[in-house]
């Protein structure tokens, strides 16, 4: 058995290798082709016509990109912010009707988006928050948060009440005590929850689409014309856009956590430097 | 004086419905608590003494009853406000601050500056004898350290009172031992009054100047620990001290009478007539040898012996006597005269013969 890990290892990096590096090779090929047809394996001519279109000029690439950004950034804070309470009630607490919430709360996980954006589009046709940035934040919590309240759920339930207690009687109040226990315990749930929430809200098309009716214009919504019949070359580039915008969302959200966290640590270190 | 008192303390669970026996509950318990003092509850897990610490923590709330310390009536202060400490089973230390930043906590939540917090902190630190340990994180201690840390932490706010919730009983004997010591001398030391929950009566005897025996929510009896285990005032106590030789019996006008006629003496016409037990402590039993005097009063038996066993400085003896199976501890010397199914005679003194009245 021992014998065979390497070669093991050697299959499972392969086979990842197959799985996620592949498919992004036609793509990357497909991008800078200029006509690309059956039955050729690579294209005949290469030109960065799709990469000129989508990275200069008047595609608005840029800015839909800040806008994804600025929508999926915005969605993981309203997230963040309901999830905590949410988790703390749902796991402290024992109330009539506890499982018709959960059953709420994870019911977008299970139905289908487009049954209930539906709903939502007719009400905010009333509100008039269609074809606002606000509606489309608003909309896009309802898929992500379930994740969120989820992920700070796990965490929440490694929480006993004897930190609390301690916390108190050590003389912590409500606020001191969730800033300086809860909030740290809870800390590795919420940054698996953000980023689960920052991905599906870039992720989004549909909801995107009814809620804001093509005047707010992310990302998805400017790739989907061109992969659904228009120009495989641009929309190839702006897949691959989308996968770098995704992946350096995550990277940047991940960096920022851990250079706080470590800020924070060499705070503490200095501060002990100054005074032993 | 600011004593703590304990008026009137209940507490009942709600009946739930897993739990189809009666629903645990704690009866009115009072108690006062002298400032300075190093207070026990003794009982068998889940007989309510920490219920009754929460209680008086502030971290449950009573049913009806008052907590006071001196002239201040605390039972509507919020636990956070009491200026009480506690420590618990685990140590329960914050793992993302260092040990000095976990023993300054309790500074910093009185808006202490941090200059003066930490060099109180490390002041206490060097106490409990962690000196130079506080620039780690607490995972970098051993359980008793960190138990030692708690310990700080809790006394570095000078409380009031400083409750704790079975505090060595994750640790290993020998460190429970040190730990002991050390929190008997820093009592003294800081003069504070301690409320102290344990299941350990060794623990409880050598750290407390009184303790109070517990048993199914309800308190039994509060004493110094010789009172206590000399004269328990209910089998359950003596039971419960490790007293096994608890025999069976009648008082009829002063004179007791074992249910098998064994036993048969004055007891004194202050004892009620009733049904009772004798306690007879392994202690109090007696070898006779030739060399040693006849009793003037007390009584002689005699009995075969069944087992000798080794333990930790003397040995402990079963005797079979006619009706009734007897613990007595010897020394090594008397154990010298002593073998398995041998018929020896042993005597009790009259002022260690105790009876208890059943209730």
């Amino acid at each position: 058995m021992r014998k065979n890990l390497p070669f093991a290892k050697g299959v499972l990096l392969l086979l990842l290798f197959f799985m996620i590096a592949l498919p992004f090779v036609p793509l990357l090929l497909s991008s800078f082709s200029f006509g690309w047809q059956w039955p050729h394996i690579v294209p005949e001519a290469f030109s960065f016509r799709a990469w000129n279109y989508v990275l200069t000029g008047s595609s608005g690439t840029w800015q839909a990109i800040g806008v994804s950004i600025f929508i999926a950034l915005i969605v993981t804070s309203i997230n963040i912010l309901l999830a905590i309470p949410a988790a703390h009630a749902l796991v402290r607490f024992s109330f009539r009707g506890k499982w018709l919430m959960e059953t709420i709360l994870f019911a977008p996980i299970v139905i289908p988006p487009f049954v209930a954006i539906m709903g939502i589009h007719l009400t905010f046709l009333r509100l008039g928050l269609t074809e606002t940035l606000l509606g489309v934040v608003l909309a896009h919590v309802s898929p992500t948060l379930p994740y969120v309240v989820r992920a700070v759920m796990v965490s929440y339930q490694t929480l006993s009440v004897d930190w609390e207690d301690q916390a108190r009687m050590l003389g912590a109040g409500p606020i001191s005590r969730f800033y300086s226990v809860v909030l740290p315990h809870l800390m590795p749930g919420i940054i698996a929850g953000a980023s689960l929430s920052v991905l599906i809200s870039l992720s989004q098309y549909l909801i995107t689409f009814i809620i804001g009716s093509g005047q707010v214009v992310t990302l998805p919504i400017l790739l989907f014309p061109f992969i659904s019949g228009g120009d495989p070359a641009v929309a190839s580039a702006y897949s691959l856009l989308f996968a770098v915008m995704a992946i350096a969302s995550l990277v940047g959200l991940d960096v920022l956590l851990k250079t706080y966290y470590r800020r924070k640590k060499t705070r503490q270190k200095t501060a002990k430097g100054v005074t032993t | 004086m600011s004593d703590l008192q304990i008026c009137q303390m209940k507490k009942q669970y709600p009946q739930t419905p897993k739990n189809e026996n009666t629903a645990f509950s704690l009866q009115a318990v009072n108690l006062t608590i002298r400032e300075g003092e190093f207070f026990s509850l003794l009982g068998p897990s889940g007989c309510g003494k920490t219920t009754l610490l929460k209680l008086v923590a502030g971290l449950l709330a009573p049913d009806t009853g008052e907590i006071w310390v001196g002239e201040r009536n605390l039972t509507a202060v919020p636990a956070e406000a009491r200026q009480f400490a506690m420590v618990f089973q685990q140590s329960l230390l914050f793992p993302h601050m260092t040990v000095e930043d976990n023993v300054a906590f309790g500074l910093k939540m009185q808006k202490v500056s941090k200059k003066q917090r930490l060099a109180k902190a490390r002041g206490m630190l060097k106490r409990v004898g962690l000196n130079g340990y506080g620039t780690r994180f607490p995972d970098a201690l051993s359980g008793g350290q960190q138990q030692r840390v708690a310990l700080a932490r809790a006394l570095v706010t000078q409380p009031r009172v400083l409750l704790m919730d079975e505090p060595f009983s994750a640790l290993d004997p020998s460190l429970r031992e040190e730990m002991r010591e050390l929190l008997s001398q820093i009592q003294k030391e800081f003069q504070v009054t301690v409320l102290f929950v344990t299941h350990d009566r060794e623990e409880a005897f050598y750290l407390s100047d009184r303790i109070a025996v517990m048993s199914d929510g309800e308190i039994l009896q509060v004493g110094k620990a010789k009172e206590l285990y000399e004269r328990p005032q209910t089998t359950k106590v003596a039971l419960f001290l490790g007293l096994k030789n608890s025999i069976e019996g009648i008082v009829e006008n002063g004179q007791f009478c074992s249910s098998e006629k064994q036993f048969n003496f004055s007891v004194g016409t202050t004892t009620p007539n009733g049904q009772c037990h004798l306690i007879l402590r392994p202690e109090a039993l007696q070898l006779i040898t030739k060399e040693s005097v006849n009793p003037s009063d007390g009584i002689c038996l005699h009995g075969i012996v069944k087992e000798i066993r080794f333990s930790h400085g003397f040995y402990v003896v079963n005797i079979h006597t006619a009706e009734y199976f007897l613990e007595c501890n010897l020394n090594s010397q008397q154990v010298a005269h002593v073998t398995i199914g041998q018929d020896i005679k042993f005597m009790v003194d009259a002022k260690d013969l105790w009876v208890v009245q059943n209730k």
